[in-house]
């Protein structure tokens, strides 16, 4: 049995790769020198590569990505340490408007190769400002890559595909899977063997997590590790639920997912991003809009409802997607 | 067989305790002297541990358990 | 480079071309516009900011440019665009969204890119600042040689791009000039109303940079100041915001009559009077001068021309170019 890796070694021992081949590969963020970005995404690159390569930059979000914009359109691979997804307000019309439009608005003669490293949720009591998910509000632009990795293989897999292409990526790591020490002892389903050599993971192919027949639950970062304990807690009802990992928002596996929730022919929906035009709702269009009958019952939506985060643990995990909700839900819908 | 312990000086602090986060080799796995086989987290910081000897890996400890400096934790047999 | 007669001579033919350039624009524009305005109506459709009395600074600074230095420009593009040597042609039929356009028509008159001369546009005020100053970062990542330079208006300034990135550009002695055209308006808001400081250049203390201010419009001037700012830079000295006062003449955009601008404000044309100058000094004469105006009408006409004759994109192009090839 080769070794097992958090997601944030997984993820950096691909950027360790590609930077120690690459001289166009650098790093920049607040914090990513000293501390190697607040979730370790570089931890001990600054020591390794020095502070030409792994840039500390001011808290001024629209100042530092802005620049990566252009450092990549001049021929450099900048990857950014954006510690928070709470924080895009800062910085997004760099995203809207610069790095995922230039190569169009330019036909091509322009490209933007850069990794913007992001990290998502909550559920350990960081309130409103510091726990949301907010991927729809990236998926939703066109001309960016969405992935969010939920295990150490496609972490690494991912990371290497990202740094390989010639677009603006947004890779998300939920916070509480990517095992870094102050979230705690990582998940155990989040931990994979990681091979030694390098490797990559595509982008646009769903996972199937784990096989069943009864009802998929479909999950993305943290809510497919809650969809595979509801799996368990179905499977001792005598339920079998097969869960799927999007893996990628942006492009989207609807090929997959329309096969996925064929084969079942039931589907729970999961997501920790708000319920409304988020995720969720794009995931069961993309199945009725090809064939709403192979649907034995109406979808459910299990995500965190319209309201911000709230901070005190009562609150806030009562309202996030957890595994007895999920299992509830399937269970009505398998009655 | 050889001994896996805390080393002594992983950290400063003597009255500091810390938890191995995440073992990196299951117990029973081949592992090669030098090889990353446990994070170890201190307060904030996360710590590394090394294998001191190739062999199969015995765990003594699991994770989320408080260990103190120069603790056993495991054996390479 | 000293200012030398050819040297002025070329300007003074920048200016010429940009202002052919934009009166052929707004003549275009018009057409099917009247007598109901609708931005969708006729042959250049969608907004349209000219350039009309910012000649000086695009032939000015550009004079002063190296091949490596890079541009990032703003909304109102065209005279540093045609300036720095952007294919016209191509240009022309960008604006009236055609196939053979620089972007295919995909991005017309505010996005203007032609990477053979490291030449960049975008919409949004003081997008380019950060671009620009990662293109200056990049180059020295990639040890070669080459200036950022950014060009926007004086409504730019109170952006948080625009402190953002002028902060970063001090921290890192970056080789980066933030170029603000003051015209003394933002849309239809005067500078006074806006900014706290009456000199933009007055700013640059505040982040360890070189400011200076131009307030002729001359583009002989303006050549001498970007040459100071450019040895600056290329000495490894670090950045310099460098405030030019010029004009606006033909509004923020066509449609926009500047009721709002009072009779003492009213801007002067900068063209005749360097063409009166030229001619004065012996570097011109009338017959030179009237060649020159006259060669750059014949290029604009030959332009549009082309570009009126040129195809429109098949729709389903609108599909291509949204990412890159990924090469597996």
């Amino acid at each position: 049995m080769s070794r097992i890796l958090t997601m944030a070694r997984a993820g950096r021992e691909a950027l360790d790769w590609e930077m120690e081949r690459r001289d166009e590969i650098f790093v920049l963020g607040e914090d990513v020198y000293n501390f190697g970005g607040i979730f370790g995404t570089a931890d001990g690159f600054g020591a390794k590569y020095g502070p030409e390569r792994v840039i500390n930059t001011p808290i001024s979000e629209t100042g530092f990505i802005g620049m990566a914009a252009g450092a990549a359109m001049a021929g450099m691979h900048p990857v950014i340490d954006l510690a928070y997804i709470d924080f895009i307000g800062v910085c997004y019309n760099v995203l809207l408007n610069t790095a995922s439009k230039t190569h169009y608005m330019s036909a091509g003669q322009v490209k933007v190769p850069m990794t913007l490293m992001i990290g998502t949720g909550g559920g350990y009591n960081n309130a409103a400002q510091h726990s949301q998910c907010l991927h729809a509000t990236v998926a939703h632009i066109p001309g960016v890559k969405v992935v969010y990795p939920s295990n150490a293989y496609d972490a690494k897999g991912m990371m290497h595909s990202a740094l390989r292409d010639p677009n603006f990526v947004i890779y998300l790591t939920h916070k509480g899977t990517a095992g870094v020490g102050w979230m705690g002892t990582p998940l155990k389903t989040t931990l994979s063997e990681v091979p030694e050599e390098p490797y990559t993971v595509p982008f646009g192919k769903i996972a199937i997590t784990r096989e069943g027949s009864d009802v998929t639950l479909i999950g993305l970062g943290m809510s497919v590790h809650e969809c595979l304990k509801a799996a368990d807690e179905l499977a001792r009802d005598g339920i079998s639920a097969q869960v799927v990992d999007l893996r990628s928002l942006a492009p989207l596996d609807r090929d997959g997912l329309f096969a996925a929730v064929k084969k079942t022919g039931r589907m729970v929906v999961t997501d920790e991003d708000y319920l409304s035009y988020g995720v969720s709702g794009e995931v069961i269009a993309s199945v009725v809009e090809r064939d709403p009958t192979v649907l034995r019952s109406a979808p459910v939506r299990i995500c965190t409802p319209d309201i911000p985060i709230p901070f005190a643990r009562s609150m806030e995990q009562a309202i996030l997607p957890l595994a007895a909700r999920i299992a509830d839900a399937a269970r009505k819908m398998v009655k | 067989m050889t001994e896996v312990r805390v080393p002594l000086d992983l950290w400063a602090e003597d009255d500091k305790t810390g938890s191995i986060v995440v073992w990196l080799y299951p117990d029973g796995a081949t592992v090669k002297e030098g090889a990353l086989i446990a994070e170890i987290l201190v307060e904030k910081t996360t710590l590394e541990l090394y294998a001191p000897a190739s062999g199969t890996l015995k765990i003594n400890v699991e994770p989320e358990v408080v260990i103190d400096k120069g603790q056993l934790v495991a054996t390479i047999m | 480079m000293p200012l030398t007669p050819e040297l002025r001579r070329e300007m003074y033919r920048q200016m010429v071309r940009s202002r052919a350039f934009d009166d052929a624009m707004i003549a275009l524009y018009w057409v099917g516009k009247t007598p109901i305005f609708a931005f969708a109506n006729g042959p250049l459709p969608g907004e349209l900011h000219c350039s009309n009395g910012a000649e000086p600074v695009g032939a000015g600074v550009c004079a002063a440019l190296d091949a490596d230095d890079m541009i990032t420009a703003d909304h109102r593009p065209h005279h540093v665009a045609i300036a720095r040597g952007v294919d016209l042609n191509a240009m022309t039929a960008e604006l009236l969204g055609k196939k053979t356009g620089l972007s295919q028509g995909k991005g017309g008159h505010m996005h203007i890119y032609d990477t053979r001369v490291n030449f960049a546009s975008s919409g949004i005020i003081a997008e380019g600042m950060g671009p620009a100053a990662g293109m200056a970062l990049a180059r020295r990542l990639q040890k070669r040689p080459g200036v950022a330079l950014t060009f926007l208006g004086d409504g730019a300034a109170n952006q948080g791009a625009f402190h953002e990135v002028l902060n970063l550009v001090g921290v890192m002695k970056l080789p980066f000039i933030a170029v603000v055209q003051d015209n003394e308006w933002g849309v239809s808001t005067s500078k006074k109303e806006s900014t706290a400081v009456a000199r933009n250049s007055d700013r640059a203390s505040a982040y360890g940079l070189a400011g200076e201010y131009v307030d002729s419009n001359d583009p002989d001037d303006i050549y001498l100041a970007a040459e100071r700012a450019l040895a600056l830079a290329r000495s490894g000295g670090g950045g310099t915001i460098l405030e030019l006062r010029t004009a606006r003449l033909a509004g923020h955009f066509m449609g926009d009559q500047q009721a709002y601008i009072p009779e003492q404000m009213k801007q002067t044309d900068p063209n005749p009077v360097y063409r009166a100058k030229l001619i004065r000094e012996g570097v011109l004469s009338e017959a030179e001068a009237a060649a020159i105006d006259a060669a750059a009408k014949a290029e604009i006409a030959e332009a549009v021309r082309l570009a009126q004759e040129a195809p429109y994109p098949d729709p389903s192009e609108a599909y291509d170019h949204v990412f890159a090839e990924t090469v597996a």
